[in-house]
């Protein structure tokens, strides 16, 4: 392929090529924001399952230790325990996916801080259940043992409500994290959409070229040359084509030429 | 004018800018395809099918005329720079449209402003790609003074003429080669030669590459914030001085040096005249440095204030200092050396120090001409005299120079920029030199300016780069008949 028909085809595949390419880019710019979305969906996903998970359990380890505290209920023991270790599981786990661990030290600091509040009253022998008054020499009257539902309100409420609030935290803070990682969604968001939108400015600007070459370089010539072999055989003017051509259009001017000269030389 | 002529050279410029894209593309490869790869590559083929497109079409001329010849020039600048948004408007991060728009015209100028606030975060591709924007704008403005302006008739900038006509006595077709050859080697050559001192000074060669390339264009923009300071490291201000102050001297007057021609640097008035000012400036501002205890030595402002002083008048921009911090009579010095600055013919913008001696001769002809009514004075500088026509020129273009300026800081002022941002800004950018005082000084950035100020901003570059008429006559439509 040669001369104009060559530049028409590499044009076109020009604009083409060009297409594909920030489709291309685009599609990939896409496939990160689609990926990046799906990330920060299934870590904010994971994150509210793990804090439910730790709440619920807490909440079981709090019914049981109540019932063991309140009604010395020998039952509640296993509940007691495996709520617990499934707790401390769950923190583990936490831990082990969290970006920052730094982050969930208080919240560990506080369930071990539960356990050990709990461990210490619940499996001690001689606990009571009801508050023992007892006389002194003197006649004033104290408490001999602590009951379980004080201990339960004084000690074990507090360090429970504590670790509900570091829970609570670990929820919050774990939307706060995702934050940089939303930007960068927004960001690759753009970039999807930059690429596409540019090469349509450059596509309308080369489509404007190739409308202005080829008036110039196809038309105006195809236009003159007409116009000069009107004027040929209607008033035998010599057919003068004055163009920078050096193409397929040259061609055919000397073609035209040659052939005026041959009838010329039959006639 | 043949405008598919114009474009199709236009064009040729297109495909060299989309070339650099492609190096900035693979250093952004090889540093772990960062976030900079595929807006260089996007940018890249979409500039160079920009570019190809022209050549596809339009046979190559035979002739070009003059007017062509400034229409490709300044074609090339006004469409490099709006090729030049691509990656940073496809990369985003602080480039909204205004800022890429400023920060590519501030490149291909070759001023170093910039609106970035953090230019460490950018991928050393795209690092790279804005350095390299600075040196493709350096090799215009030399081309552009030493090839186009000569050849445009009544328009031209004479005096590049004078001094360049003793290097090649033959005709237009032959000297042009000649400058083209002298361009590259004296560019090329002292870029490889201020990278490799850089590098030997102890520089990383990604970081001596990039500031040899922004020293060489007179251009300024650096890899890190806070641009030179960051090295505290006397060799590589040294050598960035000698780098910037070469490239500030006629590129012709340095090729005849190395060649040992009678036509040289130490014979040339205007560099006499410019190292002069270098010299009391430098001189002045060390004392006044030191004097107000700014710096703890003499050596340590005179280091200072050479690197400043040198950084401003060849249009640079680098900083070693803040010198907001600096005394009032620093700042008016420094101010001073900004609107006048370097040598016509060099890769710097501004005033250029040939005018304001022409200007100073005429001033001095006017007074003795008061005294000795009858006298014929002749101005001269190196000896050749000067016509009626280029004194005029000089005195017009110091003239609207100055006028822009005060135009410029009006307008500044008018959306709430204080004085000293509003006046050094405008200075900043028409004199293509970066940075400014106040807002915009040599820490600051201009990311806080308002979208307006930006854009009028970056018209001022232009307007300066192409020595202010080129570019408004390209706004009539005469021209383009």
């Amino acid at each position: 392929m040669k001369g104009i028909g060559r530049r028409v085809t590499i044009g076109f595949l020009s604009i083409v090529a060009l297409l594909f390419a920030s489709g291309v880019i685009s599609l990939f710019e896409l496939s990160n924001l689609s990926n990046d979305t799906e990330t920060i969906l299934a870590a904010s996903r994971r994150n509210l399952e793990l804090a439910k998970d730790m709440l619920k359990f807490a909440h079981e380890h709090s019914q049981a230790t109540l019932h063991i505290a309140l009604f010395d209920d020998h039952t509640q023991h296993d509940i007691c325990r495996r709520s617990m270790s499934d707790l401390e599981g769950k923190l583990a786990a936490a831990r082990s996916e969290a970006v920052d661990a730094s982050r969930l030290d208080s919240l560990s600091m506080t369930v071990s801080h539960l356990r050990e509040v709990s461990e210490s009253y619940l499996f001690t022998p001689n606990r009571v259940q009801a508050d023992t008054l007892v006389v002194a020499g003197d006649g004033v009257q104290g408490v001999a043992a602590l009951s379980g539902k004080r201990w339960y309100d004084e000690q074990y409420k507090v360090v429970y409500d504590e670790m509900v609030d570091d829970i609570q935290n670990f929820m919050t803070h774990t939307h706060s994290s995702l934050a940089p990682r939303a930007e960068q969604l927004n960001k690759n968001a753009y970039r999807s959409v930059a690429p596409v939108l540019i090469s349509l400015v450059v596509m309308i600007a080369i489509v404007l070229m190739f409308y202005y070459f080829i008036r110039i370089y196809c038309v105006n010539p195809i236009v003159k040359m007409n116009r000069a072999l009107s004027d040929y055989l209607s008033y035998r003017l010599p057919f003068n084509v004055k163009a920078d051509l050096r193409d397929e259009f040259k061609q055919l001017a000397d073609n035209i030429d040659k052939l005026i000269g041959i009838t010329k030389q039959n006639r | 004018m043949r405008v598919s002529v114009v474009l199709r050279y236009v064009g040729s410029v297109m495909i060299c800018v989309s070339a650099f894209m492609v190096v900035s593309a693979v250093i952004s490869y090889i540093n772990n395809v960062d976030s900079g790869f595929y807006p260089l590559l996007l940018s890249a083929l979409l500039t160079f099918t920009l570019g190809v497109f022209p050549m596809l079409f339009v046979p190559r001329a035979t002739s070009i005329s003059n007017k062509e010849g400034f229409s490709i020039v300044v074609g090339s600048w006004v469409l490099a720079s709006v090729v030049g948004m691509f990656p940073y408007l496809i990369w985003g991060g602080e480039f909204t449209l205004i800022n890429a728009w400023f920060e590519s015209v501030s490149g291909f100028t070759a001023t170093g402003s910039t609106i970035l606030n953090n230019i460490e975060q950018l991928p050393q591709g795209l690092l790279f790609y804005r350095t390299s924007s600075n040196w493709i704008g350096g090799v215009g403005v030399v081309m552009f003074a030493l090839v186009i302006l000569p050849s445009l008739g009544t328009s031209r900038l004479s005096l590049s003429n004078v001094e360049l006509s003793s290097l090649a006595k033959d005709n237009y077709r032959y000297r042009t080669q000649v400058i083209v050859r002298i361009l590259l080697v004296v560019y090329v050559g002292l870029t490889v030669a201020t990278t490799l001192a850089l590098k030997a000074a102890g520089m990383r060669w990604f970081d001596a590459l990039n500031h040899a390339m922004s020293a060489c264009a007179t251009a300024g923009f650096s890899t890190k914030n806070t641009s030179v300071a960051f090295y505290d490291n006397v060799a590589v201000e040294l050598i960035l001085v000698a780098a910037m102050l070469i490239s500030s001297i006629h590129f012709g007057l340095i090729y005849a040096t190395f060649l040992r021609k009678s036509n040289n640097i130490f014979k040339s008035e205007v560099v006499r005249t410019y190292l002069a000012i270098i010299g009391v400036s430098t001189l002045f501002i060390a004392v006044s440095l030191y004097g107000a205890d700014i710096f703890p030595t003499i050596w340590e402002s005179l280091r200072h204030s050479l690197f400043q002083v040198v950084s401003l008048i060849t249009t640079t921009g680098f900083a070693t200092a803040d010198t907001n911090l600096w005394t009032p009579f620093a700042i008016v010095l420094l101010i001073f050396v900004s609107i006048v600055c370097a040598c016509a013919g060099s890769t710097s913008g501004g005033m250029k120090v040939d005018r304001l001696l022409i200007f100073c001769k005429i001033l001095w002809a006017r007074i003795r001409r008061q005294q000795h009514p009858n006298a014929v004075i002749r101005i001269r500088v190196d000896g050749v005299a000067q016509d009626a026509d280029v004194l005029n020129n000089v005195v017009i273009f110091i003239v609207t120079y100055i006028a822009l300026i005060l135009v410029a800081t009006f307008t500044n002022a008018l959306f709430g920029q204080d004085l000293m941002t509003a006046f050094s800004s405008a200075v900043a950018c028409i004199s293509n030199v970066g940075p400014g005082f106040g807002q915009v000084g040599s820490m600051g950035n201009f990311a806080d300016i308002p979208a307006v100020l930006k854009l009028q901003d970056s018209i001022l570059m232009l307007i300066g780069r192409l020595e202010i008429f080129g570019f408004i006559q390209l706004l009539f439509l005469k021209w383009w008949k």
